[in-house]
């Protein structure tokens, strides 16, 4: 093993990593303000990778434009589906919400496949996007630099919004105390829906990442990136959104590093290692890297 | 300027309130006394908001000579921007957030940022060890600086009328002499008060008029002095023989 | 229960369904008779879940998981071993040569899965509401992948084809009594009372003597007995399995019957598994007719969604059906923040 496949291997977990944290950040808020595994995030990951394929092949924009579009895309089918399906059963117990959400992720899936099918479409990007460029000794395509540069940009600008805006700190105090925000002045159902659309967006957007980095996409994509992103928001704590950065870099390591660095014959149990590593995670530190005692949180 | 007429509310299975009534007027400190359960958190939560009655009504006069609205119906974030603060039982100081931040976002409403700050001044005026400890997260305080802080952190709204929840809850009694004298305090600079307690004693001695509540009921009202020398009130609730 | 009352409230009615089983074996073609062995085989499966989930409160998804290792034990341990050394050239010597009566090998299957549920759950019962269902979810990929990537035993993703169809209306019916009447013997004993007990405050439970994490792995591995147990019916009447024949989306159509039928209620769940099973059913020729592949599952989905909204005890109530109780709770809930601790 040379030092430059070590190093290719670990831009590879970069990026996959970076992927697995924008999902594993909507897994996060979201279940930091409403105590809701939304098992149909995952599926607005697909969502946004097909908001992307549309915008860049059939609309033509250009590529930072379809970012926004995808965000924005991401954002509204995340408000659409608190409002119809969770808002109603607030205060419910958790357990409900969760079966709630594997039935909107149902709905989803059939919707896609009903309206486009399941088959797998190719995934074109822009030629500049696969040029190599040389970086310490290996070739990297551009992608991969715009995926963890664009994921970093995206993680920057929403930890300093939840830190130093006054939204941000409402949010905060909302995921914290409903009956005392709102005695604040809280309109918490804004903060609810507001971390759904945040959530929602940056999965969309790794959606179009995953397109672009991988050249497929299809309306069940979503499914097995979906959970292993909600075993990185675990791995760092769920609630905690560098949590959620943290254990999307250490899934996506980890998980490249398995399949790279062991035997060929380990590399097909890469899915069942991912989920092993969920349970182990659970038993052994039930409050992730980064979060706090989930006992207060039960 | 708050009429509260005929309260009933359920909560869970229990009838927490049956046909409330009281009366706070401008520049008091009212106190609620009772027994533990007897209904008292019920009837602030039913003022700011947080519970619905089953029927009765919550009127509000936030300015003197204006013509009350009903708070009712009101959502809690509607009724603070009415102009009247809830500090709840317990503190509940946000523990995720420094005790600066405790206190800006109890400005959540509010734009004016001059008035604000001059606000915050005051507040650090009132409980000067709110400024030394300002970038300490909120659950770092010690009980005694949790309560200052949830009293700034209602004041900030600059409510016309301050509704607080027990704030001699688990405080030794020095700490709270002192939050009872920064009451008087603040009602002399013009502020009115709702104040639920169960240590009696204190509340009338600093009351300007105060009620009984009895399971869900009042069942006696009168000032503050006059509660105090009732042989009734001394009984159940001064510890009197 | 005195003899007579026995007669009354168990034979008699078993006596009942036997004889609409004749009826149906004799009078429904192939067709009906095969909906209806997936009619009862789900039953089971749905009224095993809720010894787990409904009695317990352990809210698991791993039932699929479970049926796949039973499904492929009661598979290798009946299938002749003619066809074994033909198919399955890789196995090992111990089991190439057994082959097993399908009632024996079928509870084997139970037994296994039930041992799986046994050594899983005694570090992961651990965890609480969601957290389970996702450690339970992550389980169901984990068999998947060892389904897929140990073809020595399983011929890996292809899965095992031409199984014997050993499955039959009279099996069906055996298993689903069983199935009922341990559910019921366990609700109604004070088993099920110690579960209703973890499930309603596992702290008074644990302080009143009740060995909690016991209880709850039994309860989970109970499940899993049966589901193991479903598992082979299922492979030995399609005679096929295959490391996806059991998907997450299996474990969610169970979690429905359960939610709508009430959790913890045996009647309610049985009755929702065989209209859902049914209407499905129904709907998949309307579905196909249309063009629009999927529209049940669709409106199935949005169905459960309004069933949590509107009616959170599940359609047919729980034991005793109270939802006028049931919808206040409701309300009371939304004007109250969550309280922290039930």
């Amino acid at each position: 093993m040379t030092g430059a496949y070590l190093l290719s291997q670990i831009v590879n977990g970069l990026v996959l990593g970076a992927m697995y944290a924008l999902i594993a950040i909507g897994f996060s808020m979201i279940y930091g303000i409403v105590r809701l595994i939304n098992f149909a995030h995952g599926d607005i990951f697909a969502i946004g990778a097909f908001a992307a394929l549309g915008s860049i092949a059939l609309a033509g924009l250009p590529f930072p434009i379809a970012v926004l579009a995808v965000l924005t895309a991401g954002a509204l089918v995340g408000l659409l589906v608190e409002r119809a399906a969770f808002r109603p059963m607030r205060g419910a117990p958790q357990v409900t919400g969760f079966i709630a959400s594997l039935a909107v992720a149902i709905i989803i899936e059939n919707l896609a496949v009903m309206t486009i099918t399941a088959q797998p479409r190719t995934f074109a990007v822009p030629a500049w996007l696969g040029t190599l460029v040389p970086l310490g000794g290996i070739s990297v395509r551009v992608v991969d630099l715009a995926i963890v540069g664009l994921a970093l940009v995206l993680m920057a600008a929403l930890v300093a919004f939840v830190r130093f805006t006054r939204t941000g700190m409402a949010m905060r105090a909302t995921a914290e105390n409903y009956a005392v925000a709102r005695l604040m002045g809280i309109d918490i159902d804004r903060m609810i829906a507001l971390a759904f659309a945040i959530g929602s967006a940056l999965a969309a957007v790794a959606g179009l990442m995953w397109g672009a980095k991988y050249g497929q996409i299809s309306p069940l994509m979503g499914t097995v990136p979906g959970l292993k992103a909600f075993v990185a928001a675990v791995i760092g704590g769920v609630g905690s959104i560098s949590g959620a950065v943290l254990g999307g870099f250490v899934l996506g390591l980890a998980e490249v590093l398995f399949v790279g660095l062991l035997p060929s014959e380990f590399s097909a149990f890469r899915n069942a290692f991912v989920f092993a590593a969920l349970i182990l995670v659970l038993l052994v530190m039930p409050n992730g890297l980064l979060g706090k005692s989930a006992e207060t949180r039960a | 300027m708050l009429w509260v007429e005929n309260l009933d509310v359920r909560r869970g299975g229990t009838h927490a309130l049956r046909g409330a009534s009281l009366e706070v007027r401008r520049g008091e400190i009212v106190a609620l006394i009772g027994a533990n359960g007897a209904g008292k958190t019920t009837t602030l939560a039913t003022i700011s908001g947080l519970l619905r009655p089953r029927s009765g009504t919550v009127r509000f006069a936030a300015e003197p000579g204006a013509t009350p609205i009903e708070i009712t119906s009101l959502k809690a974030e509607a009724v603070v921007a009415a102009g009247l603060s809830h500090c709840p039982e317990g503190r509940q100081i946000f523990a995720n957030l420094s005790v600066a931040e405790n206190l800006a976002i109890g400005a959540f409403l509010r734009r004016d940022r001059d008035g604000i700050a001059k606000d915050i001044a005051d507040v650090h005026r009132l409980f000067p060890i709110l400024k030394e400890r300002a970038s300490v997260p909120g659950d770092r305080l010690s009980g005694g600086e949790q309560m200052m802080l949830a009293i700034g952190r209602a004041l900030m709204s600059r409510p016309k009328l301050l509704l607080l929840d027990e704030p001699s809850l688990g405080l030794a009694p020095r700490l709270v002499e002192q939050i009872f004298d920064i009451l008087e305090r603040i009602r002399d600079e013009g502020m009115t008060v709702l104040l639920v307690e169960q240590n009696a004693a204190m509340a009338l001695d600093i009351a300007d008029r105060a009620y009984v509540l009895e399971a869900g009921s009042i069942v006696l009202e009168g000032t503050g002095r006059a509660l105090a020398e009732d042989p009734n009130v001394q009984r159940a609730y001064l510890g009197a023989a | 229960m005195s003899g007579g009352a026995f007669l009354l409230r168990l034979v008699l009615p078993i006596a009942l369904g036997a004889a609409l089983v004749f009826a149906a074996t004799l009078g429904l073609d192939p067709y009906s008779l095969t909906i209806l062995q997936f009619v009862g085989i789900n039953v089971i499966l749905a009224v095993s879940l809720n010894v787990t989930n409904g009695f317990t409160g352990l809210f698991s998804l791993g039932h699929p998981a479970f049926m796949t290792i039973g499904g492929y034990v009661a598979a290798i341990l009946a299938m002749p071993t003619a066809r074994k050394t033909a198919m399955l050239r890789d196995l090992p010597p111990l089991l190439a040569g057994q082959e097993w009566p399908f009632p024996l090998a079928l509870a084997a299957g139970g037994l296994v899965a039930a041992l799986a549920a046994a050594v899983v759950g005694i570090p992961v019962l651990r965890l609480r509401g969601h957290y389970l269902a996702v450690a339970t979810l992550g389980l169901i990929f984990i068999v998947q992948s060892l389904a897929v990537n140990l073809p020595g035993i399983t011929r890996g993703a292809l899965g095992l084809s031409g199984l014997p169809p050993l499955t039959n209306p009279w099996w069906v019916y055996l298993v689903l009594v069983l199935t009922l009447l341990v559910c019921w013997r366990v609700k109604h004993a004070s088993l099920g009372r110690t579960m209703l007990a973890i499930r309603e405050n596992e702290l008074a439970a644990a302080c009143l003597g009740v060995k909690v994490a016991r209880t709850r792995v039994l309860a989970f591995a109970l499940g899993a007995f049966f589901a193991g147990v479903a598992g082979g019916l299922w492979a030995h009447l399609v005679t096929l399995i295959s490391p996806s024949s059991f998907s997450i989306l299996l474990g969610f159509q169970l979690i429905v019957m359960v939610v709508l039928g009430g959790t913890g209620s045996i009647v309610g769940t049985a009755i929702a598994a065989v209209v859902l099973t049914l209407a499905t059913e129904w709907l998949r020729p309307l579905e196909e007719a249309a063009g629009f592949f999927g529209a049940s599952q669709i409106i199935v989905a949005v169905g459960v969604i309004l069933v949590l909204i509107f009616r959170p005890s599940g359609l047919f109530g729980t034991a005793e059906p109270r939802p006028f109780a049931a919808l206040a709770a409701r309300r009371r809930r939304r004007a109250v923040p969550p309280d922290p601790v039930p």
